[in-house]
């Protein structure tokens, strides 16, 4: 499933402290339109690079590239040091 | 109630076993059936590396990751479109540290295979930091 949710924090024991909760769905409500519409340029670039062999590159990228932020949801890494926590939480 | 233990319990009262070797039966069923239900459990989906302090240990620092494995077989899947000379300086920053792998010669059908392995991976070191990778 796709992430819909972003939890990113850095807390600092001597410093400022940063959280971010970024609501990724409301992200791809954005980016998808902008994709598909962007998504037969891209086509056409790939066709006339094609005889380079980069044209297979930039076709086959994007559905790779895709699934790999669609795999995203439930990553989770939470660093605890001596100088503070990191943690990124993908929902 | 199984068929199978029904069966023992069947044989038990026609006399055609005696307690003992009914015993004997339903333990060896309980058994199969314990690991067939330890074999047909949930299909791994994360891993997970754990790194702890030890008793001994002065460093306090924890790591707790948790990738999915679909994440890692599209990354790997992904890391075939990274130039080949580029792979090359991965694979000598690797050689640098140790590590004897060329991760070029990874083929796209072996990818599954290479990642369905990892469900049965478990690493324990306990040292000054404990470490543990599994999956879950």
């Amino acid at each position: 499933m796709i992430p819909l949710t972003m939890r990113l924090g850095i807390k600092k024991k001597t410093g400022k402290n940063f959280y971010l909760w970024l609501p990724l769905f409301l992200i791809w409500l954005i980016f998808i339109p902008i994709f598909i519409l962007l998504s037969p340029l891209v086509l056409l670039i790939a066709l006339i690079l094609w005889p380079t062999g980069k044209g297979k590159i930039i076709l086959y990228f994007f559905p790779v590239f895709f699934r790999l932020i669609w795999c995203m949801s439930g990553l989770n890494v939470d660093i605890q040091t001596k100088s503070g926590t990191f943690y990124l939480n993908l929902l | 109630m199984s068929e199978e233990r029904k069966k023992i319990l069947e044989m038990l009262t026609e006399g055609k076993i005696n307690v003992e070797e009914a015993e004997r039966l339903l333990s060896t069923l309980s058994e199969d059936t314990g690991t067939a239900s330890d074999n047909s459990g949930k299909t791994p989906r994360y891993l997970r590396i754990m790194i702890e302090p030890g008793p001994e240990s002065k460093n306090q620092d924890r790591v707790n990751v948790r990738v999915p494995l679909k994440l890692i077989r599209a990354g790997l899947k992904l890391a075939s479109f990274i130039p080949k000379d580029a792979q090359g300086k991965v694979n000598e920053a690797l050689h640098e540290k140790g590590i004897e792998a060329d991760f070029t010669n990874i083929k796209p059908e072996n990818l599954d295979e290479l990642v369905g392995q990892l469900n049965d991976l478990t690493v324990n070191i306990e040292s000054k930091e404990t470490v543990r990778v599994f999956c879950e």
